[in-house]
């Protein structure tokens, strides 16, 4: 074992190394470290945030469309009633019109059967007049008078 | 000088640094001069330096450009990432909530540094010290080298004491920087002289905890020296092995030299590990402001 100044000269290297590694080797090496650290701290942080915001989107996505579901659910409803409704109107109109038109129809019948009864009793009194009148003109007979009447019944 | 290659000359090849100093006739590298405490391992300064390059090298590049686009980190920045956070995680495992800016860099140097220098030992033996005494050889004409194995060359800084002793030196400097700011001049006079036995027996107490004081930093250097230095005589030791004029002693040995190679890449990052956790303890009980 031979000790000599070789023990000072790397005593003096190793202070000279260590100063530049502290003075220009490390310190940038470990801002650089603990910004990266630093970002992507944030970024996982912003990615957490992300996927909370995208889950209030899923709850809301899902509200909305129960929601619209519903609406339609009630829109549709609303619309049979109302289909329904206006069935009902219309046949309760038809049947209301059917009455009023047999009702007239009736009328109508009637007053034409009054006139024809009317109108043939005025004949058959006619006729009846003017058998008679025949009748009266022609001497009366009984063999006349039974055919006359014969004849006048065949007129009616 | 070259003499016949014994398994002696071999093995003390392998353990003799590169030596430069300054002599009576001036500044040589000559392995056979005397030289005082004045001389440097050239060889376990060079590889330091050099590894210590290719750590800030590797960091500073891992860095993207400052104002760039910070996204997923990408292949070398993961890599120095997660040094840091492994490093900043046994820092706060033991700084808690005091704050220093400088631990922190300080201890993925020593880390990163030291494991670079330990995996030096996993390089053939031979590889780097032939070669580099082939080019020496080719290009010098010194006096004292005449044939490549005249340069001694070792390779691995951290079988070198000198580099790991000179290391726990500074780490120990700092430690008793802080020991002084943090604490006071006062209290830290006061840990070293009032215990263990109160104020009757102060000189005792120096004593004692001089002992424990300096045996820190030594105990430090010398645990990281001792498993590389263990560590690389083995792989000389394996690859002697090959010199024998069996064919299957060198099957052997090439065996060996796989499984101490991967047994010893365990060592070489635990002890790396080691050397950062215990600066980082030191420093942590210089900042310990309360009385035990």
């Amino acid at each position: 074992m031979d000790i000599n100044a070789t023990l000072i000269a790397q005593a003096i290297v190793f202070t000279a190394f260590v100063a530049i590694c502290w003075k220009f080797i490390y310190p940038p090496m470990l801002s650089m470290m603990h910004e990266r650290e630093q970002r992507i701290a944030e970024g996982l942080e912003a990615a957490k945030k992300a996927d909370d915001s995208l889950e209030e989107a899923k709850l809301m996505y899902d509200k909305e469309l129960s929601k619209a579901k519903k609406e339609a659910a009630e829109i549709i409803e609303k619309a049979n009633s109302r289909a329904s409704q206006i069935v009902s109107n219309a046949k309760t109109k038809a049947e209301e019109e059917a009455e009023k038109i047999m009702t007239s129809a009736n009328t109508t019948i009637e007053s034409e059967t009054n006139r024809a009864k009317e109108e043939l009793r005025q004949q058959m009194s006619d006729i009846i007049i003017d058998t008679t009148k025949k009748i009266l003109d022609e001497e009366i007979s009984a063999k006349k008078h039974d055919d006359l009447l014969k004849k006048a019944a065949q007129d009616l | 000088m070259a003499s016949e290659l014994t398994t002696n000359s071999y093995i003390n090849h392998h353990l003799t640094n590169l030596k430069c100093g300054k002599t009576d006739a001036g500044w040589t590298c000559d392995p056979y001069a005397e030289m005082g405490f004045w001389s440097f391992h050239v060889d376990s300064l060079l590889w330091s330096v050099i590894l210590g390059c290719v750590f800030l090298f590797v960091f500073k590049k891992a860095t993207p450009k400052k104002g760039g686009e910070n996204s997923a980190p990408k292949g070398l920045q993961n890599f120095a990432e997660m040094c840091i956070e492994f490093v900043e995680d046994n820092v706060q495992s033991m700084f808690g909530s005091i704050k220093n800016t400088l631990v922190a860099p300080l201890a993925l140097t020593v880390f990163i540094w030291i494991l670079l220098m330990n995996l030096m030992d996993l390089v053939p033996v031979d590889f780097i010290p032939v070669l580099a005494g082939h080019i020496a050889a080719a290009i010098t004409d010194v006096s004292w080298i005449k044939e490549p194995d005249d340069l001694y060359f070792k390779v691995v800084p951290t079988t070198d004491p000198n580099i790991t002793l000179g290391m726990a030196f500074a780490v120990f400097i700092l430690t008793i920087y802080y020991s002084i700011t943090v604490k006071g001049i006062k209290a830290f006079v006061a840990e070293l002289t009032l215990h263990p036995f109160g104020k009757y027996l102060i000189p005792v107490n120096f004593v004692l905890e001089m002992v424990n004081f300096i045996a820190k930093p030594i105990s430090l250097g010398l645990r990281l020296f001792g498993n590389l230095y263990a560590g690389e005589m083995i792989f000389i030791l394996i690859a002697l092995m090959l010199f024998f004029s069996s064919i299957w002693v060198g099957v052997l040995g090439f065996a060996l030299h796989l499984i101490w190679a991967l047994f010893h890449v365990l060592i070489v990052a635990l002890q790396a590990f080691i050397f950062m956790a215990l600066t980082i303890a030191y420093l942590a009980m210089a900042h310990e402001t309360e009385e035990h």
